[in-house]
C-alpha cells in the first residue's frame, strides 16, 4: 500500500506498506512499513527527507523498492535476498535531482545503520551512504555508491536469525549503468562488500548481474539476467554461498498498471547445487 | 453494383479515420503559464524537462505544477507524441514511477481547456498544455521563440 501526501508547498510525506504471506503469522499475513519518509524540498532541486528509507545505494534499490509491477523480472536480483544490500535505511538524507545538462544527482545518508529496528538504534555508530548519478544522454543512467557502516556484536541485521557473533567493519562500493529506451533495456550493476572483523580479518565478496531486453510489439519484453555472487573464502558475515544464475524470461504489459511475466531460472549454488525453476507473476497496481 | 457501393462506403470510412488519427497527433500546441513563476520563454529541451517533473522549483521558489489534458483528448495524444516522444500509457508509468520513488509529482489531467486554463490562472507556478487556438494570448510562453509547437 501506497500513500503520498503534499502537507505544505515544499513538505511532502511517503509511505510504503507491503502485506506479505507468512505462514508463521496467526492471520498468514505480515504488515511490513517500508517506507516512511518526510521530504522538504528547501531549495530549487534539493531537498532534505528524513525517515524509513529505501537505502540510495543502488539502481534497483532506490528505484523499484517493493513495486512488483515496475521490476523488469519477476524477482530483485539474488544479491538482496542474499543481504549484501542494506535494504533500509533510518535516518537523514540529502537529496538532489537533475543538474544540468548531465542531470547530475546526488544522495547522502546517515542513519542508524544494519541491526537498528524501526524505532531505536542498536549502537552509537552510524551508517554513511554517499551516491552519485548522472545521464550521459536520455534514459541512460550512470551511478556509483559508497556504503559504510560498524555492524554491533549481537546485532540481528535484517535477514538474519542469529545475533552476529563478533563486530563487523563492512564497506560497499558500487557501480551501475540504467538503460531503459524504446527498444532496448539494459541493467547492470555491481557491488564489491568487504567486510572486516578481528578475528577473520578483511573478507572481499562481489556480487553483479546483468539484465537485458529488448521490446518487441510495443507491450512485449523478453530478456535475460546473468547474476554472479562470489565469496572469498573464510567469510563469516554473510552466509557464503556462491552463486550463479540464469533467466530468460518474457513480460508482457498490459498496461502500466498490469505486467505479466514468465520466466526460466536455472541457478548453480554453492550448496544447494543445481536448481531450475519455471516462474510466472501477474503484478498488479492500483 | 451493391458490392460495390458498399466497397466505396468502406472505403471512406477508412480514409476519415486514418484523417482523424492524423488530425489527433497533428494538432498544435501551445504552453500556458500562471503569472507566478514560470519564465517568458523556453527552448524545447527546457519545456520537455520541466514536463518531465524535473524541475521542482521556478527560478523564484514557486514550486512548478504540471497541468495537462487528458491523454485520451486530441491534444493529449498530441502532447505524449510531440513534447514526451511516449505513448499515454508510457507516460503514465513514468509518472507512476516518479511518484512512487518519491522524487516527484504526477500532473493535473483535465477534460476541458477551459478547466485546465482555469486552474493555471489560479494556481502559482503551473504550467499547462493545451491545444493551439487564436486570441488570447496573454498567458502563452515561446517555446524556441515560437507560440505554437
Amino acid at each position: 500500500m501506497f500513500i503520498t501526501s503534499q502537507i505544505t508547498d515544499r513538505i511532502s510525506f511517503l509511505g510504503e506498506s507491503v502485506f506479505k504471506f507468512s505462514p508463521s503469522s496467526p492471520t498468514d499475513f505480515d504488515v511490513s512499513v517500508e517506507r516512511v519518509v518526510f521530504k522538504y524540498n528547501y531549495s530549487g532541486n534539493n531537498s532534505i527527507l528524513f525517515g524509513k528509507h529505501h537505502t540510495p545505494i543502488d539502481y534497483w534499490n532506490d528505484s523499484y523498492h517493493h513495486g512488483r509491477v515496475f521490476y523488469p523480472t519477476i524477482y530483485r536480483p539474488l544479491l538482496f535476498d542474499a543481504n549484501i544490500i542494506p535494504l533500509h535505511t533510518t535516518g537523514f538524507r540529502l537529496q538532489g535531482e537533475n543538474f544540468g545538462n548531465l542531470k547530475f544527482g546526488y544522495d547522502f545518508m546517515v542513519g542508524n545503520g544494519l541491526g537498528s529496528t524501526d524505532v531505536q538504534d542498536n549502537d552509537k555508530t552510524k551508517s554513511l551512504t554517499a551516491a552519485l548519478h548522472f545521464e550521459p544522454f536520455e534514459d541512460f543512467r550512470i551511478g556509483a555508491s559508497y556504503y559504510h557502516d560498524i555492524i554491533a556484536k549481537g546485532a540481528i541485521p535484517h535477514g538474519f536469525t542469529q545475533p552476529i557473533t563478533q563486530q563487523v567493519d563492512q564497506n560497499l562500493m558500487t557501480g551501475s549503468i540504467a538503460y531503459f529506451g524504446k527498444h532496448f533495456e539494459l541493467l547492470a550493476e555491481s557491488t564489491l562488500a568487504y567486510n572486516h572483523s578481528d578475528s577473520i580479518g578483511r573478507k572481499q565478496t562481489s556480487a553483479s548481474y546483468v539484465y537485458t531486453g529488448v521490446r518487441i510489439a510495443n507491450k512485449l519484453v523478453p530478456y535475460v539476467k546473468v547474476e554472479k555472487i562470489i565469496y572469498q573464502p573464510g567469510e563469516m558475515y554473510y552466509h557464503k554461498d556462491n552463486v550463479t544464475s540464469l533467466i530468460g524470461g518474457i513480460r508482457y504489459e498490459i498496461s502500466y498498471l498490469a505486467v505479466i511475466k514468465l520466466e526460466y531460472e536455472h541457478d548453480n549454488k554453492e550448496i544447494e547445487g543445481r536448481v531450475n525453476m519455471v516462474t510466472a507473476q501477474f503484478a498488479i497496481g492500483f | 453494383m451493391r458490392l460495390i457501393i458498399f466497397k466505396i462506403f468502406i472505403i471512406h470510412i477508412i480514409v476519415f479515420a486514418a484523417c482523424l488519427a492524423v488530425k489527433a497527433q497533428d494538432v498544435p500546441l501551445m504552453v500556458v503559464v500562471n503569472t507566478k513563476g514560470p519564465v517568458p520563454d523556453l527552448t524545447f529541451s527546457q519545456l520537455k524537462s520541466v514536463l518531465k517533473g524535473e524541475k521542482l522549483r521556478w527560478k523564484d521558489g514557486t514550486k512548478v505544477v504540471i497541468a495537462l489534458m487528458k491523454t485520451n483528448t486530441p491534444a493529449g495524444i498530441s502532447t505524449c507524441k510531440k513534447i514526451y516522444n511516449l505513448s499515454p500509457n508510457d507516460l503514465n508509468k513514468l509518472f507512476l514511477a516518479l511518484v512512487f520513488q518519491g522524487k516527484g509529482e504526477a500532473p493535473v489531467f483535465f477534460n476541458s481547456v477551459s478547466e485546465l486554463d482555469a486552474f493555471i490562472s489560479q494556481t502559482p507556478g503551473a504550467i499547462g498544455v493545451i491545444e493551439s487556438v487564436p486570441g488570447n494570448k496573454e498567458r502563452v510562453i515561446h517555446i524556441d521563440g515560437k507560440e505554437s509547437i
